[in-house]
């Protein structure tokens, strides 16, 4: 009779029933269909345009060839062409897109904060101004970029103004210089950066901050030694999600810069496939970005990373 | 500068004793609420003082004050003699154990420990912080995070963190609010032990009057951001001083009475047709309209009546009794009076059962005299 109950290795017999069994195996895999079209989304519109970019990167141009055309082939020489020819303006996007990672930490971090821990108490002013941080999703990016054009443009009020205190010379711009893409990539991609951070420092338990000013620490001790690592993982996801984006960008590089100091890889990757139409050198661009942007995340994360992104 | 100021100087700037901490005038407003209102305090050097109180009576605001974590709306606060009301906590000599605990989650037990140490550039951090892990017993455990330990060993490492800095004066926010019975008792003794080796100076908030009179040496019971009464906990319990104290700390029998005369210092109060003596000096009031007060468990309970002379005597009808294993205790209906609380050992006799008249006789010497113009609920709630 026990032997029956108890399973070959003394474990109790799972006494439910077959259809109570089959049931439960069901319900496990209903979780598994859902993440099916996911899958399939991911494979067609992901996976398969990268294979297919890899491919065209490696296309030839056959010799009497029409503007266009162009056969599969091995050609790894486009790689050390474009490479050759553009590494220069590679370093400057990553280049503009730390130092707007950067700035964009620097303006947002307080935001956040402001927003989340100082406003904590203060409902409809912090909802208000949740919604300001937001506000500019609901217009769009070029039209913004293009606004930011309209401010920073010689017969604008900042221009107008830096020139009447001397700040700019009499023939200076502000369009079409490093700072105005910059300046651009910041504003653009500083809600990205604002809303992990904050997402973070509303969790933030204030009480911890007292006990560190209990326990001797000066405001900027307890910030440093409490807030920041505690606020780390929405820092880090911030500027993943500011960086990636900023460093392939070039709507901020053609409508606020669009000069030979200011191009960024996006811009030519463009102007290769749709002025130069060269598909395998563009190809070949967009991989290197890529897998240059891959490289510097993963030694990012190896450095910095938090637990939970490992 | 007189050598006085300078003595209190020299302890204010960082020795291991605890200091006298004074507070002159205390008031803090929020917005509409008085949540402390006008306290003045003088807590010895190296004391063990409890501030009891309901919740909302002001005892946690009146902390955060020492801490300087709340700024009061007016009055001053000095330790050590040093006038400290101006300054900002972490310049304070004072640490604090809070009801939370307030760990850092991001750091080890140990980091945990030596982060006030740290801060004061305490060459010998590490080893301090390990040794105040020991002292806690709690060595073992250093290398992990807060969140791996249970709640127990989370409020040692709390209390390590603060005893580690030797503070003048080390404030408790109802630090075993979160334990259980059994552990919360354990700590308690481990508390006062730790208090009488270090001779800091503490201050234990908690809202359990239990925790208070075993623990302290002084305990202020505050009530609606006043000080009720401030004494040692055997005093208080005694002898209350009104009817909130009397009702919050302990249980108390209270009747309401006219005081009728005097004779070699006992009153005799008329209470509903009895005549009842309490001795003058303690008593509140000694005209008019005054309250007696009785603890339950100086009454005695009988079948028959006690005759013996110059006793207090009340009789009255049993209305429930209830059998608690060491002890009954009983409820008793007097006539004119109400409902009389006390209890009898169990030790085999039975004085009386339900709706069976009893007699009540206790000595004059531990009746207490409030003022009338109190209510005799006062504090009933909260306890």
């Amino acid at each position: 009779m026990s032997s029956r109950v108890l399973g070959r290795r003394g474990k109790k017999l799972d006494l439910r029933s077959a259809e109570e069994l089959r049931a439960e195996r069901r319900k496990g895999r209903t979780g598994q269909y859902l993440v099916l079209p996911g899958m399939i989304g991911l494979a067609l519109f992901f996976a398969l345009p990268v294979l297919v970019l890899l491919a065209m990167s490696l296309y030839t141009k056959p010799p009497g060839a029409e503007i266009g055309e162009f056969v599969p082939a091995l050609q790894f020489s486009n790689y050390a062409v474009m490479l050759e020819a553009y590494w220069p303006v590679l370093l400057r996007s990553f280049w503009f897109a730390l130092i707007a990672t950067v700035l964009a930490l620097l303006i947002g971090y307080p935001m956040a904060y402001l927003v989340a821990v100082r406003l904590r108490q203060h409902g409809l002013l912090k909802g208000i101004l949740l919604v300001l941080l937001i506000a500019p999703f609901f217009s769009s990016f070029i039209l913004r970029t293009q606004a930011w054009k309209q401010i920073l443009s010689d017969e604008g009020f900042i221009a107008q103004t830096l020139k009447a205190v001397s700040l700019l010379p009499a023939d200076g711009h502000l369009t079409a210089t490093p700072i105005a893409v910059v300046a651009g990539l910041t504003y653009n991609f500083l809600p990205f950066m604002v809303l992990p951070i904050y997402a973070n420092l509303d969790r933030l338990d204030t009480r911890l901050l007292e006990a560190s000013g209990d326990l001797y620490a000066n405001p900027v001790t307890t910030f440093t030694k409490v807030t920041l690592p505690l606020s780390a993982s929405g820092v880090f996801a911030g500027t993943l999600l500011t960086f990636i984006p900023a460093a392939g960008d070039y709507i901020n590089a053609s409508l606020l810069g669009n000069n030979r100091n200011t191009t960024m890889i996006g811009q030519v990757i463009d102007s290769r496939f749709f002025r130069v139409i060269d598909y395998p050198g563009a190809a070949a661009l967009s991989f290197v970005l890529m897998v240059s942007i891959l490289i510097l995340v993963i030694i990012y994360i190896r450095r910095f990373g938090t637990r939970e992104l490992m | 500068m007189d050598t006085e100021t300078q003595t209190t100087r020299r302890r204010a700037r960082g020795s291991s004793e605890g200091a006298d901490l004074e507070l002159t005038g205390i008031c803090k407003r929020f917005a509409e609420f008085i949540a402390v209102d006008q306290l003045d305090l003088v807590v010895p050097s190296g004391k063990f003082f409890a501030l009891l109180g309901p919740s909302g009576c002001g005892k946690s605001t009146t902390l955060r004050m020492i801490a300087g974590l709340e700024a009061p709306s007016e009055g001053s606060i000095s330790i050590g003699g040093q006038d400290v009301t101006e300054l900002p906590s972490h310049k304070r000599p004072v640490n604090t154990v809070f009801q939370s605990y307030a760990l850092f989650p991001h750091m080890s037990v140990l980091e945990n420990v030596a982060f006030g140490l740290k801060r004061k550039k305490d060459r010998e951090a590490m080893p301090k912080a390990k040794a105040a892990l020991e002292m806690v017993e709690l060595g073992h455990l250093a290398t992990r995070k807060p969140a791996q330990l249970s709640g127990g060993q989370q409020q040692r490492v709390a209390l390590a963190r603060a005893l580690v800095n030797r503070p003048q004066v080390l404030l408790l926010d109802e630090p075993l609010g979160a334990l259980d019975m059994k552990l919360r008792r354990q700590m308690q003794l481990e508390l006062k032990t730790i208090q009488t080796e270090v001779g800091l100076t503490f201050i234990h908030v908690t809202h359990d009057q239990e925790e208070a009179m075993t623990m302290a040496d002084v305990v202020a019971v505050m009530n609606e951001g006043r000080i009720e009464q401030l004494g040692p906990p055997r005093e208080l319990y005694e002898l209350p001083r009104t009817a909130f104290v009397a009702n919050f700390l302990g249980k108390s029998n209270l009747m309401r009475g006219t005081v009728s005369g005097q004779e070699d210092q006992l009153l005799s109060v008329d209470v509903a047709g009895n005549r009842i003596l309490l001795p003058a000096a303690r008593a509140v009031a000694t005209e008019g309209e005054i309250m007696v007060g009785i603890r339950p468990e100086k009454l005695q309970i009988s079948a028959t009546e006690d005759t013996t002379a110059g006793m207090n005597r009340l009789d009255g009808i049993v209305k429930d009794a209830s059998f608690t294993g060491t002890t009954t205790e009983y409820l008793i209906e007097v006539e004119g009076i109400g409902l009389i609380g006390t209890f009898a050992q169990n030790r085999g006799q039975q004085p009386g059962e339900m709706g069976q008249r009893v007699f009540l006789s206790w000595d004059p010497v531990h009746t207490f005299g409030l003022r009338g113009s109190e209510s005799e609920l006062a504090g009933v709630e909260e306890a």
